[in-house]
């Protein structure tokens, strides 16, 4: 379990990661989502007491990361792949880690079979690809056989196959009962991977909530189609709901849910022969959700809403 | 393979805690395992030896046509390498450290050990114990060799039991030994690789040669001797000139040289941010 409360990192007078109070749960793998820029890393990193925060408190199972007498055995963190010496046998590499926590070379030699790297473990680093490397950094913060693992942008560079594969490895790290905290930019791969988001914009939250969530609020109209539309029609009206009869005779309906419409239908005995949500994709809801946090927007959008650009300044 | 991330029996539960001895493990490895540390150590050692057996040689007489004058020191024509191996030895400690600075792997090793602090000292031993042994055979080697050469002509040589002989050649492998850890201190100090072989390059080269300049002469014997390498030879040479520190006052103002470094890059790894 990861708990950050108020957590506040500031450079000089630019406030980097803002007030960010989250908690993420095992269990379950959570997206740590957000543009460039927003602060994830920024928060990553003082997760594990590489930054130290100016105000607010990161905690790994109830105590700071420093203050646990063996952290990667507790916190498992894969920050930056490009940290390796170019010189250095991969298994070198895991090795000197492994010897600060005394954990067994027999231990390097499962996690390098078990990213696929066995095979190139005593070649240099130097010539490693970049799909590699992140395998390399993903077998490192699995070394402490963590119950808690905190990866920043581990599909970076990975092809298909690897893509498949570390999302089938988050998953049973989470089917296990691990806390799994995966940072990314892409909604579109995160709502593959994580059952939980957190997302953030310019160092502020902007929405703690489950895929499942983000889902159905992203839906912007359902479609109905109905022989008895005209009776259905009275049925859905309401607060905050407008219903509106398309050419063809079916029904548009924003703000219910198609459960709700068709439960309301199955009371009344109303045939509902189509019931389909008209749906804004993930990366569209992603986008809404920080259209205003967009730290380095580019120059379509700073034509397309001068406004936004004004008020986030 | 997938779907085993932990190893079935679980990982031994051996330390409960981070120990020094683990983290000098972890800095060896480090340090073994990149081929230009080894090559630099090696080379140190070499340069030390080969630059000792020529000028033994040339002594003796065995090259060079007439024999070069031993003056009354043949212990110190043995260890003349020791000059060049030092050049050699800073780069190593400079490297030891600022190599983790530009690789980023600093990252690393500090996310392991957030504690911090342990690192340096387990950095410090591991470059200690390397160097100090390594150049410490290496020394002794030169030592003998070096003697047997100058013994071939009609020269006199030097017997370790001799006054101020065995502190010479230990003095040689503590001198460069200490050199390497004020690389060590200089680089973690720098964070740079060019900037800390610089700098040391001008402690020990530019600085005595800018108070030679620069110094009224009044002044000039008292100030020199207390630089690095003066105060270094004074331990390393048999019996050091009028215008040295006595080998005890050397050695003491070479250690206060590379700990007070040391200090300040100890401080600066556990409180600058990596
Ligand atoms: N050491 C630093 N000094 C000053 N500013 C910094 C520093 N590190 C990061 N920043 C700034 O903090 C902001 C957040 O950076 P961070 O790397 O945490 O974002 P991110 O969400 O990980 O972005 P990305 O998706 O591009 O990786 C950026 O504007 C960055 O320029
Ligand atoms: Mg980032």
């Amino acid at each position: 379990m990861i708990e950050l409360q108020h957590l506040t990192k500031q450079y000089g007078s630019k406030t980097v990661v803002e007030d960010l109070t989250v908690t993420v749960k095992p269990g379950v793998v959570t997206g740590f989502l957000g543009p460039n820029g927003a602060g994830k890393s920024t928060t990553m990193r003082m997760l594990v007491g590489l930054e130290e925060p100016t105000s607010g408190r990161a905690t790994v199972n109830g105590r700071s990361y420093r203050d646990h007498p063996l952290p990667i055995r507790e916190l498992g963190v894969l920050l930056d792949a490009g940290a390796r010496h170019p010189g250095r046998s991969a298994r070198n590499h895991l090795l000197a880690q492994a010897h600060t926590h005394g954990l067994p070379a027999s231990r390097v030699d499962e996690m390098l079979e078990l990213v696929g790297l066995a095979d190139v473990s005593k070649d240099r680093v130097g010539g490693f690809s970049l799909g590699m490397g992140q395998r390399l950094g993903i077998a490192g913060a699995l070394l402490g056989d963590p119950q808690t693992v905190v990866l920043d942008e581990p599909v970076n560079g990975l092809d298909p196959d690897g893509i498949r594969w570390i999302r089938e490895l988050l998953r049973s790290l989470a089917a296990e009962g691990r806390t799994v905290f995966v940072s990314s930019h892409l909604m579109t791969e995160m709502a593959m991977t994580a059952e939980h988001l957190v997302i953030v914009g310019r160092g502020k939250l902007i929405a703690d909530l489950p895929v499942a969530e983000l889902m159905s609020r992203s839906i912007r109209s359902v479609r109905v189609r109905s022989p008895q539309a005209a009776l259905l029609q009275p049925l859905l009206t309401g607060h905050g709901v407008t219903v509106t009869t398309e050419p063809d005779g079916s029904l548009d309906v924003i703000g219910l849910t198609p459960e709700e419409i068709g439960a309301r239908a199955s009371e009344a005995s109303i045939p509902v022969h189509e019931l389909s949500s008209n749906q804004a994709s993930l990366e569209e809801a992603f986008m809404e959700l920080t259209r205003d946090a967009v730290e380095y927007a580019g120059e379509t959008t700073t034509t397309v809403h001068p406004a936004d650009e004004r008020t986030a300044r | 393979m997938s779907t085993q991330a932990t190893a079935p029996a679980g990982l031994p539960a051996a330390p409960d805690r981070i120990t020094l001895h683990n983290l000098m493990r972890s800095e060896w490895t480090k340090l073994r395992s990149v081929r230009s540390n080894m090559v630099t150590l090696a080379a140190a050692a070499g340069a030390l030896l080969f630059i000792g057996l020529i000028f033994s040689a040339m002594v003796g007489g065995v090259v060079g046509n007439p024999p070069a004058d031993a003056g009354d020191d043949p212990a110190g024509v043995a260890l003349a390498g020791v000059q060049v191996a030092q050049l050699i030895i800073g780069v190593l400690g400079v490297l030891a450290i600022t190599s983790e600075y530009s690789t980023g792997t600093i990252r690393t090793t500090l996310t392991a050990v957030p504690s911090r602090l342990p690192v340096v000292w387990a950095k410090v031993a591991v470059v200690t114990i390397a160097t100090f042994s390594v150049l410490g055979i290496s020394a002794f080697v030169t030592f003998f060799a070096g003697q047997v050469l100058i013994g071939s002509g009609d020269v006199d040589t030097a017997a370790l039991g001799d006054p101020g002989v065995l502190r010479a050649v230990l003095g040689a492998a503590a001198f460069l030994t200490g050199t390497a850890l004020l690389g060590l201190a200089l680089g973690g100090l720098l964070r740079s690789t060019a900037g800390a072989i610089s700098t040391l390059f001008g402690i020990i080269f530019v600085l005595p040669g800018l108070g030679f300049i620069l110094l009224p002469e009044s002044l000039r014997d008292d100030l020199l001797q207390y630089l690095p390498t003066t105060a270094g030879s004074s331990f390393t040479s048999v019996a050091p000139d009028s215008s040295q520190l006595s080998p005890t006052m050397g050695a003491a103002v070479f250690a206060a040289w590379i700990l007070v470094p040391l200090l300040g890059a100890a401080l600066a790894f556990v409180r600058r941010p990596a």
